[in-house]
């Protein structure tokens, strides 16, 4: 019964929220580089209300129950992974649920629902689009899974994340030392790509193949996709945060500077993705199995040097 | 049952290790019979192929109960020979080529494993396995594990002995391909590998290390190998090679943990990699054709086997919390425990299999398009989309499997692990977390949540209307449909990975084609001696006297 109250309030709610205003300061900065006004602080969730109350088109010849469950997978996954961040973040000394193998797993369902969701479709634009998100997928696992192994050195070869908090608590954070800067760096890119924000932005790509793979959601499926989207910008981050930036400390002023820490990380999401232009699939696997692949394996190499 | 574990009967044994192994070989036969019913339905020759297929079981049961290395060879050629047979009843034309090739590899490799068995009579004098515990010190120990390990390797298919499995997948009859290389063979091969490993040698670090080679490196190329695949039982034939690599890396950590989660990766792949073969045979059953370009959209014709297909894909691709991930999971921490004892190249493996991981989805995610979702073809035999399920006996072997896939993956801890696993391998400690139960309810209230939201919008009445394409009527040009059998051709075309992939395409890893181009390289040679003139003969023949006469009379 405990669990269900974790989920409810942390892993949906509080996660849901911050999400919410996230992706709200995204909007608001967006529309302030573009010299526009921008959305008022309740926008992203009527938004969603709204899109509860349009009507629910499925494509003639998909399949209903694909086409429909892909979203709740995908939001349930992202649900999981947070309430799994949250409570191991509270109680660094207890481990629950799963380890840091297990939260990068659980972090790719959200695209694979997103792949599903489109082929589901039955439009080959979306076919185009979460194929695209697949490459995608292929090409920035790589330097991913090799810049997380640098907190797994750091913190002795230890897989559980509590493990990483404690060894943070106690030496410093492992952003402070030149490995793990460079690690935090690849990881940045990567959650860019995750997260589907320009220039990684080419499964849905709306200015070419019309929203990719969800271009047939409409209503509430639409709505739960953004959901998760904007969840993801909570969760997504907090993870880097775990990682690299000692996490979330409930102790006076440490609560304030893991707020600061979240906002500033929010902000570079948002400066990144109004200062570039949208890359080719190519060009974005090229870019990840090239030059970021190469910053990984030197901050991996720097971590085993002890930097 | 418990009695019987850790008898000896002559030249067979039980220990908890080959009983588990004897019980699931059993228990994939009983599926295959069962489906073969159906698949194999009006073919010819019946009666020869389900003795083949009775012979099949007894000779692996001979395998994994034989406690006497010749006993267990002799076993292990027959089982060669069946296979060989058995790839007989395909339908293809080039069906006897590759029984050939087949017979070739395996058969080759048994002879470097009596060349193994003759060594290891040179170093302790018995055949008995369970009397052997032979060190790693010297040449001769090391070229005997070698021996055998070569013929572990070509029955369950790791590189570079793993030409046979993509031909033999594509062309074997599809009841064939998840009875043997899929399920049995990979049993079979690596209990062999797990009992050498574990018992007949001791192990040392580096043949360790080459152990961890060879599973990294059959994870990466052949899955590789798998993403650009147009036709999908050789599809899953490299995937029956790929994932061969998880357990071998497993089993080369040399720790419990690692070792534990090879044999539960070999047990679980058995598992899901038949389920994904059966459900394919119902797909080649209905549509008649097995290659990608002609399938898709059969979701709504065939929605159980999609389930069944469904569920077995995200296994493969190691998805929490199906079985699949369980011993992926056990295998990483393996290898993570491995860099503890010193070195770096941990990190090495660990990349290459969660990477194999990544490329293992992508794939899946392929296959799934291509025949289940997406726009169907023009060329797609089915035309109507009634739904047309092949018959029970060939859903129900994928469907128990289909829901072993979950409930491994579920109870992993304390089904599987604890009844199987752990007997056999002692000492295993977690270094990692994975509450799969708990996770797994986790998920489901999560989906309940979406439910809830989709139930407060209008998602329980829905209206069906046509693909947005910018205007455009999807039925009017059909050109615009995408089949996913292109979808890896931008990765491919990416800078050294162009140069392997030609390669491949001209079989430069293929052992079989290297080996017959060697051959024949020497008989070229030797041909253009016979060139039939008589004074060439003759010269010849007075050079190779005056040889002669000076070795024995100089």
């Amino acid at each position: 019964m405990i669990y269900l109250m974790y989920v409810l309030m942390f892993g949906f709610l509080l996660t849901a929220v911050i999400g919410l205003l996230a992706s709200w300061i995204d909007r608001k900065v967006t529309a302030r580089v573009q010299y526009r006004v921008g959305p008022p602080l309740m926008q992203p969730l009527t938004d969603i209300i709204k899109l509860l109350g349009k009507e629910t088109l499925v494509p003639v010849g998909a399949s209903k129950t694909a086409f429909l469950l892909a979203p709740l997978v995908g939001l349930a996954s992202v649900i999981l992974v947070s309430t799994l961040l949250w409570l191991n973040n509270i109680n660094p000394k207890e481990s629950f649920i799963g380890d840091l193998i297990v939260v990068v797993y659980l972090l790719t369902i959200p695209s694979v629902s997103i792949i599903m969701g489109g082929f589901a479709s039955r439009n080959p634009l979306a076919s185009l689009g979460a194929s695209r998100e697949m490459k995608l997928i292929l090409g920035y696992e790589l330097p991913f899974l090799l810049a997380i192994l640098v907190p797994v050195i750091k913190s002795g070869l230890s897989i559980r994340l509590g493990d990483m908090l404690t060894a943070q608590m106690q030496n410093g954070v492992f952003i402070g030392s030149w490995s793990g800067f460079l690690a935090w760096l690849v990881v940045i890119f990567c959650m860019q790509a995750k997260l589907g924000l320009v220039p990684f932005d080419v499964a849905e790509a709306e200015t070419e193949i019309a929203g990719g793979a969800i271009i047939e959601y409409s209503g509430p499926g639409l709505a739960v996709f953004r959901l998760m989207k904007n969840m993801l910008l909570f969760t997504l981050p907090f993870f880097v945060m775990i990682l690299f930036m000692g996490g979330l400390r409930f102790d006076g002023i440490h609560f304030l500077y893991g707020v600061l820490k979240y906002v500033g990380l929010v902000a570079l999401i948002t400066v990144i993705r109004n200062t570039n232009p949208r890359v080719r699939i190519d060009q974005a696997v090229r870019w990840f199995w090239g030059p970021m692949t190469m910053m990984a394996i030197a901050a991996v190499l720097l971590a085993i040097w002890g930097r | 049952m418990m009695d019987f574990i850790g008898q000896s009967y002559g030249f067979f044994r039980s220990d908890p290790l080959s009983s588990f192994i004897g019980m699931f070989v059993v228990f994939f036969s009983v599926l295959t019979v069962i489906y073969s019913i159906g698949f194999m339905r009006g073919k010819k020759g019946l009666v020869r192929y389900y003795i083949y297929i009775l012979l099949t079981i007894a000779a692996s049961l001979g395998v994994v109960f034989a406690n006497h290395l010749i006993v267990l060879m002799i076993f292990w050629g027959v089982l060669g020979l069946l296979l060989y047979l058995l790839i007989g009843f395909g339908e293809n034309e080039r069906v006897s080529y590759t029984a050939k090739k087949t017979f070739i590899i395996i058969g080759g490799t048994d002879a470097f494993m009596l060349l193994g068995a003759a060594f290891i009579w040179y170093l302790s004098g018995t055949f008995d396995m369970d009397k052997l515990s032979i060190a790693l010190d010297n040449k001769i120990a090391v070229y005997a594990y070698l021996c055998l390990a070569v013929g572990a390797f070509a029955k369950a298919g790791a590189m570079p002995f793993h030409s046979w499995v993509p031909d033999t997948a594509e062309d074997a009859p599809t009841p064939v391909t998840a009875f043997l290389p899929a399920s049995l063979d990979k049993l079979l091969g690596i209990y062999f590998l797990a009992r050498i490993s574990l018992d007949v040698f001791q192990m040392n670090g580096a043949m360790n290390v080459f152990l961890m080679v060879v599973g990294s490196v059959t994870i990466v190329a052949a899955v590789m190998m798998a993403l650009i695949q147009h036709d999908f039982k050789r599809l899953l034939g490299y995937h029956a090679v790929s994932q061969v690599g998880y357990m071998v890396l497993g089993i080369g950590t040399g720790n419990p943990i690692g070792i534990a989660g090879g044999l539960f990766h070999m047990l679980n792949h058995a598992i899901y990699k038949s389920c994904l073969f059966f459900s394919g045979g119902a797909v080649e059953k209905k549509a008649g054709t097995t290659d990608l370009e002609k399938l898709g959209g059969l979701v709504k014709v065939m929605p159980v086997t999609f389930m069944t297909f469904f569920v077995a894909s995200l296994s493969i691709s190691g998805v929490p919390p199906f079985n699949g991930f369980a011993s992926k999971w056990m295998v990483y921490q393996g290898v993570i425990e491995s860099g503890k004892s010193g070195g770096h190249l941990w990190i090495v493996w660990l990349i290459a299999a969660m990477l194999g991981s990544a490329l293992t989805l992508a794939s899946f995610m392929k296959l799934i398009h291509a025949i289940f979702l997406g726009q169907p073809s023009r060329e797609r035999k089915i035309t109507d989309e009634r739904i047309q399920e092949t018959g029970l006996t060939m859903l129900a072997p994928s469907i128990v499997l289909a829901a072993l896939c979950i409930a491994f993956g579920i109870f992993a801890y304390s089904g599987p692990l604890k009844a199987f696993i752990f007997p056999a391998v002692q000492g295993v400690v977690f270094s990692g977390v994975w509450q799969a139960g708990l996770a797994t309810v986790l998920i489901l209230i999560g989906i309940v949540l979406g439910l809830v939201i989709y139930l407060l919008g209008s998602a329980a009445k829905t209206r069906e209307a046509e693909v947005f394409m910018g205007g455009e009527i999807l039925k009017d040009i059909p050109d615009m449909r995408i089949s996913g059998a292109e979808f890896y051709n931008t990765v491919q075309d990416i800078g050294v990975l162009k140069f392997m992939y030609r390669l491949a395409q001209e079989k430069a890893f293929d052992i079989y084609e290297v080996g017959t181009k060697v051959t024949f390289g020497f008989n070229k040679v030797l041909r253009s001696l016979h060139n039939g003139v008589l004074s060439t003969y003759l010269s010849w023949c007075l050079l190779g006297m005056i040889v002669l006469f000076w070795i024995l009379l100089g």
